[in-house]
C-alpha cells in the first residue's frame, strides 16, 4: 500500500537531512578554499591538505588517536559482548540491578563527570597519566555502547539454536564460539565501530584522562578551534568525515548484503 | 432460450427448481437462467426498481502496472450479507477498502445510498470496517475502544456510556469492561472489533477477514453470531474472506473474485449449483471437470462428445452453444453415483477403476481412474454400506449421472 | 560455575572505573584544597591505622558543598544548564518529531537508507560538526553572507557567542538521539490503527492526537531523555559556541577543574550535577530495562 511518500512526510525528510547534511557539506566545500578567509572564495586548492602534512605535532596526535582507539575498541567489544549476554542471558545472580546500572548510566552521564571521577581514580591510585589511561577511560564508557548494541541482536536471537547444539553435544564454550557468535558477528562488528568511532571522537573524556606526551587529534583540534576557523581543520575534518563516512557504508553494506544472503538461503 | 424441465428424478427433490419450464427472473449474472431458490423470501436483487445501498461503477484501481480491481461492477442492496470471496490478491480487499475510503479508484465511482462517495475521505462516510487485524487501539480499555467512534461524533457522555453498554452486551463483553486488548483472547479481541464498528450503527458494515485468526472452533461461532447480529440489527454486511464456506454458511450472496475481476455473483446455492465458469466450480467445492465438443443440441438438451474418452453426455442446459463448440462439463462428486454394475438405463455413465477411498465416517469418497487417467471422485453416503459389496481399491466401476446434474460450462 | 568468568569481566571493570571513581569524587569533595599534588588535603594514610582514619574522617566536611550553595555563580549556572538543556530538548522534539514520522511511514524499501541516513552524521566527531557551525553562524559567516546576499537583512546578525547559537548546537548535535526511539516507537504503530481511528469518524489531524501521539509517548520519553541528560553537563557545544552570557555547568566544572585547579570544589560540583541528574538518569534506566523485558 505504503509505496509513495506524502508531501508531508517527504517534505519533514528533506527539510530533516537539509539541516543535518547542509553544515558537514559546506565545511568539506571551504577544506577546498584557496582563500585564508573562510568567507571568500579564492578558488579550489588542495594547499591545506598539503600544509597537514607537514605538521608534525597533528600527525603525531592523529597515530595517537588511532591506537587509543584501536585497542580501547577491542577491549570494550570483547568486555562489552560479554556484558550483554549476561545482560540477556542471565536473570538472577546478586548485584544485577547495580550491573544493569552501571551498563545504562554511562549512556546518558555527561563526559565531564565520567572524565572528572576517572582522573580522580587515577591520581588516586598513584597511575601516570598518558596513553593507558586514555585507553582505559575509552574502554569503560565505549564498552556500555557495545553492549547495548550486542544486546539488541541477542533479543531477538533465537535461544533453541544454542540449546540445539548442546544437545548434540557441544559445550558451552563451544557453542558460543561454533554457533552465537556466528551469528551475532554483525552487531559485534558495529559494536567494535561504535567504540572505534566513540574513541576517535572523544574529546572531553580524553582532556581529563591525558597526559604528557599522550594528546589525542580532538585534543589538539579544540585548542586550534579556540583560537578560530582555519582552512587546515576544516581539511583535517573532511579527512576524518571521509574516513568514517567509508567505513560506516562499508559495514552497513557488508551485513546488509548478509543480511541477504541470510534471507535468501532461509527461502 | 428456455427453462429446464422439471426434474423427473426423485432424488433431486431438494433442487426446487423453478417448474414448468418458465423462463425464471433473469438473475444478473451469467449464471445460466437456472436458479437455485434461497431459503427465505429475502432477494431484493430480483426487485428491479429496489435500488441498491451500495453500486459500484466500473471500479478500476491500479497500483503502478498491478490492476488490483479492473472494472467491477456491483449492486448491494440493504440488510444482505454479502460476501466477496476470492484467494489472497484477487482484489477483494482492495474492493472492500475502496469502499471504506482507504483506497481511492483509479477509475469509476462509489454510489452509496444514492451518493457519490468516491471523493468522500474515511471518516466522512456511513460505513465502519472490522479489521482483519482488529486494530484495537492498544492504549485503550475496551470501553473506551468502543466509545470511540461515538466520541468522534461529539455525543453527550451519557449516551455514549448507553451506547457502549450496548453494543458490549451484544457481543457478551461486560465483564471485560476495563481490560486493555492486550489482556484479552483472541475470540475476545475479535469481538471487541466488532462491537466498536457496530456501536456507531453503521448503514454498512465492513469485514475484512473478520474471523481469519479465529481456530476452527471459534470460527463456527463467531459466524453465527455475526449472523446473528446482522439479523438483529438489520444492517448490510460485507464480508470479505478466502474461506468458501465460511462465504456460504453466513452470506445472501456471494461475489467469486478473480484476477481483480468479478467472475460470479449470486446466492450461495445457485453458485454451488450452476457456477458460471470453471474458475468459480473449482473455488467453491470440489467439482469434477469433463472437457469435450457439442454434438448436438435439441429441446434443451445439449450432447457432449467427451474429448478423453469413449461417451457422449446428455446435459439439460439453456446453455447457448453452437455444435461444434469447445465446453466444459462440471459435476459434483455427490451428485455421481458409483456402481459395480454397468447402469442399465442412465442416461450418462463412464467406467473407470478405483484408486483411493477416504473414508470420513458419514461419507466416503472415491476417486476413480477413468478412460485418460483422469481421477474422478465421486461421494457416497455411508447408510448403503451394510446391503451392497463395499467398494474397495482397484474395483472396476462405473460412475453414472442423470442428464439434469450437470452444468455446462463455455469459459 | 562457569558463567561466574562471564559476569566477573564486565562487572569487575565497571565496578573499579565506574562505580568507585564516584566514590572517589565524593570523598574529595569533603576535602580541602591545597597547592601541592594531589592538590587537596586530607590524603589518607592507610599504614596509620585505625587512629588514622579517624583523624583523616574528621577533617572532611560540606564546606565546598556549603561554598557552591552560597555562590550564585553556582546556582545561576546550574539553573540556567537545566534551562537550555530543557529548552533544547522540546526544540529537537519538535523537530526531531516530523522528520521520525515521515521516516515510519516511508515506503518500507526506503527505511533502512534513511535511518542510515540520520546515523552517519552521529559517526562523524562531535567536535567537528559543532566547529562546522562557527563558520556558519559567526558575524561574518556563511549564513549571514546568505542572507545579507538575499536581501533578507541589511546588517549582519548575532548569533555567535551568544544562547541562540547554543540552541543550533545541541538541538544539531543531539538529533539522531531523539530520532531514532521516536522512529522505533512510531514504526511499531500499524497504519491499520490510524484506518480504524478513521474509519470511526476521526479526521487525520484528531486520528494523530489520539492514536499516533499517544502510542508514540515511549519514545517521546526516551529522546527527550536522552537529550536532555547529557545536555545539562555539555561543555563543548556552550564553551564553541555560547558567549559570555552563556553559563552551563559543565564549562563551570571544567574552568574550575582546569584553570582555577580547585579539584574539591570542582568534585562538589559534579556530585551536585548527578543529583540533579539522578531522577532523569534512573527514569532512563527504568525505561531500558523495561524495554528489554517486553523484547524477551
Amino acid at each position: 500500500m505504503n509505496t509513495r511518500f506524502s508531501w508531508f512526510n517527504a517534505t519533514s525528510i528533506a527539510l530533516g537531512f537539509a539541516f543535518l547534511y547542509i553544515p558537514i557539506l559546506l565545511l568539506v566545500i571551504y577544506s577546498f578554499n584557496e582563500s585564508r578567509l573562510v568567507t571568500v572564495w579564492g578558488g579550489w586548492s588542495t594547499k591545506w591538505y598539503a600544509s597537514l602534512l607537514t605538521n608534525e605535532d597533528l600527525l603525531d596526535a592523529a597515530w595517537v588517536t588511532v591506537r587509543v582507539a584501536f585497542i580501547s575498541a577491542t577491549v570494550a567489544t570483547i568486555l562489552g559482548t560479554l556484558a550483554a549476554i549476561v545482560l540477556v542471558r542471565m536473570n538472577r545472580f546478586p548485584g544485577r540491578t547495580l550491573f544493569s546500572g552501571m551498563i545504562f548510566a554511562p549512556l546518558v552521564m555527561p563526559e565531564v563527570i565520567t572524565g572528572l571521577s576517572l582522573l580522580l581514580l587515577f591520581v588516586a591510585i598513584n597511575f601516570d597519566r598518558g596513553f593507558w589511561t586514555i585507553v582505559m577511560a575509552h574502554i569503560t564508557f565505549s564498552m556500555c555502547f557495545a553492549a547495548v548494541v550486542v544486546q539488541a541482536r541477542l533479543l531477538d536471537f533465537d535461544k533453541s539454536v544454542e540449546e540445539a547444539a548442546m544437545d548434540l553435544g557441544a559445550t558451552p564454550v563451544n557453542t558460543f564460539m561454533q554457533v552465537t557468535l556466528p551469528i551475532i558477528a554483525p552487531a559485534v562488528i558495529s559494536a567494535w565501530l561504535l567504540a572505534f568511532t566513540l574513541s576517535l571522537d572523544d574529546l572531553v573524556i580524553a582532556s581529563f584522562a591525558q597526559g604528557p606526551g599522550a594528546t589525542t587529534l580532538p585534543i589538539k583540534i579544540y585548542s586550534q578551534v579556540r583560537r578560530g576557523v582555519t582552512p587546515e581543520i576544516n581539511a583535517i575534518s573532511t579527512i576524518m568525515i571521509a574516513i568514517v563516512t567509508l567505513g560506516v557504508l562499508t559495514a552497513s553494506f557488508i551485513t546488509r548484503r548478509a543480511q541477504q544472503r541470510a534471507s535468501a538461503g532461509a527461502k | 432460450m428456455q427453462g429446464p424441465a422439471p426434474s423427473s428424478n426423485a432424488t433431486d427433490a431438494h433442487f426446487n427448481l423453478t417448474s414448468g419450464g418458465a423462463t425464471p427472473p433473469q438473475s444478473q449474472t451469467r449464471s445460466g437462467p437456472r436458479t437455485f431458490a434461497p431459503q427465505s423470501g429475502f432477494a431484493p436483487w430480483k426487485n428491479p426498481i429496489k435500488p441498491p445501498i451500495v453500486r459500484f461503477e466500473n471500479v478500476t484501481k491500479r497500483f503502478g502496472d498491478f490492476v488490483a480491481v479492473n472494472n467491477c461492477t456491483l449492486d448491494i442492496y440493504e440488510r444482505e450479507f454479502f460476501a466477496l470471496l476470492g484467494p489472497s490478491g484477487c482484489g477483494k480487499s482492495t474492493l472492500l477498502r475502496m469502499l471504506a475510503g482507504f483506497e481511492r479508484p483509479t477509475e469509476g465511482r462509489i454510489i452509496v445510498e444514492g451518493q457519490d462517495i468516491t471523493d468522500l475521505p474515511p471518516y466522512e462516510r456511513p460505513v465502519n470496517m472490522m479489521f482483519q487485524s482488529y486494530a484495537l487501539f492498544p492504549h485503550m480499555t475496551v470501553e473506551s475502544n468502543i466509545g470511540f467512534g461515538l466520541r468522534q461524533e461529539g455525543m453527550a457522555k451519557s449516551e455514549i456510556d448507553i451506547r457502549v453498554d450496548q453494543a458490549m452486551a451484544m457481543v457478551e463483553l461486560m465483564p471485560f469492561a476495563k481490560r486493555k486488548p492486550n489482556q484479552l483472547s483472541g475470540g475476545q479481541q475479535q469481538r471487541v472489533a466488532l462491537a466498536r464498528a457496530i456501536a456507531k450503527k453503521p448503514r454498512i458494515m465492513l469485514l475484512d477477514e473478520p474471523l481469519g485468526a479465529l481456530d476452527k472452533r471459534l470460527r463456527g461461532q463467531a459466524q453465527f453470531e455475526l449472523m446473528r447480529i446482522q439479523e438483529s440489527t438489520g444492517t448490510t454486511f460485507i464480508i470479505v474472506t478466502h474461506d468458501q464456506e465460511e462465504a456460504m454458511t453466513v452470506s445472501s450472496r456471494i461475489a467469486v473474485m478473480d484476477k481483480g475481476i468479478i467472475a460470479q455473483v449470486a446466492t450461495p446455492g445457485d453458485i454451488y449449483e450452476y457456477p458460471g465458469s470453471r474458475y468459480v466450480a473449482n473455488f467453491i467445492g470440489d467439482v469434477n471437470i469433463l472437457e469435450g465438443k457439442v454434438s448436438a443440441v435439441s429441446d434443451g438438451v445439449i450432447d457432449i462428445a467427451w474429448a478423453d474418452g469413449p461417451g457422449t453426455f446428455k446435459t439439460r442446459s439453456a446453455e447457448n452453444v453452437t455444435v461444434g463448440q469447445q465446453v466444459w462439463l462440471a459435476l459434483r462428486p455427490e451428485k455421481m453415483r458409483i456402481t459395480h454394475d454397468k447402469p442399465e438405463q442412465s442416461e450418462n455413465a463412464i467406467s473407470g477403476k478405483v484408486d483411493d477411498v477416504g473414508y470420513l465416517g458419514s461419507i466416503s469418497h472415491y476417486h476413480v481412474r477413468v478412460a485418460n487417467g483422469q481421477r474422478v471422485t465421486a461421494l457416497r453416503a455411508n447408510s448403503a454400506q451394510s446391503f451392497e459389496r463395499a467398494i474397495t481399491w482397484e474395483d472396476q466401476v462405473w460412475l453414472q449421472w442423470p442428464a439434469d446434474t450437470g452444468v455446462v460450462l463455455t469459459k | 560455575m562457569r558463567r561466574w568468568y562471564v559476569i566477573a569481566a564486565p562487572y569487575i571493570w565497571l565496578l573499579l572505573f565506574f562505580l568507585i571513581p564516584f566514590f572517589i569524587v565524593f570523598k574529595i569533595s569533603l576535602s580541602d584544597s591545597t597547592r601541592a599534588i594531589p592538590p587537596y588535603i586530607p590524603t589518607l594514610d592507610i599504614t596509620g591505622g585505625w587512629d588514622a582514619i579517624k583523624t583523616y574522617v574528621s577533617q572532611l566536611d560540606f564546606e565546598n558543598y556549603a561554598f557552591i550553595f552560597s555562590d550564585p555563580l553556582y546556582i545561576n549556572a546550574y539553573w540556567s544548564s537545566i534551562k537550555i538543556a530543557g529548552i533544547s530538548t522540546i526544540l529537537t522534539l519538535l523537530i526531531g518529531y516530523p522528520i521520525a514520522y515521515g521516516m515510519a511511514r516511508a515506503p518500507h524499501e526506503w527505511r533502512a537508507t534513511l535511518m542510515m541516513l540520520v546515523i552517519l552524521p552521529f559517526w562523524t566527531s562531535f567536535l567537528i560538526r559543532v566547529y562546522a557551525w562557527i563558520g556558519i553562524l559567526k558575524k561574518e559567516g556563511l549564513l549571514n553572507l546568505f542572507l545579507m546576499n538575499m536581501g533578507v537583512i541589511s546588517e549582519p546578525l548575532t548569533i555567535m557567542n551568544t544562547n541562540i547559537a547554543v540552541y543550533i548546537g545541541i538541538v544539531y548535535s543531539y538529533l539522531p538521539f531523539m530520532i531514532l526511539p521516536l522512529y522505533s516507537s512510531l514504526e511499531k504503530i500499524s497504519p491499520s490503527l490510524i484506518e480504524a481511528a478513521e474509519d470511526l469518524g476521526s479526521p487525520p489531524w484528531r486520528a494523530f492526537w489520539q492514536i499516533t501521539f499517544p502510542l508514540s509517548l515511549a519514545g517521546v520519553f526516551a529522546g527527550c531523555l536522552l537529550v536532555f541528560i547529557p545536555a545539562v553537563g555539555e561543555f563543548v557545544i556552550p564553551d564553541l559556541l555560547g558567549g559570555s552570557e552563556t553559563l552551563m555547568i559543565g564549562k563551570t566544572l571544567w574552568s574550575e577543574f582546569f584553570n582555577n585547579s580547585d579539584w574539591p570544589v570542582a568534585s562538589a560540583v559534579a556530585v551536585v550535577l548527578l543529583l540533579v541528574l539522578i531522577i532523569p538518569i534512573m527514569f532512563f534506566q527504568r525505561m531500558q530495562a523495561n524495554e528489554r523485558e517486553a523484547a524477551r
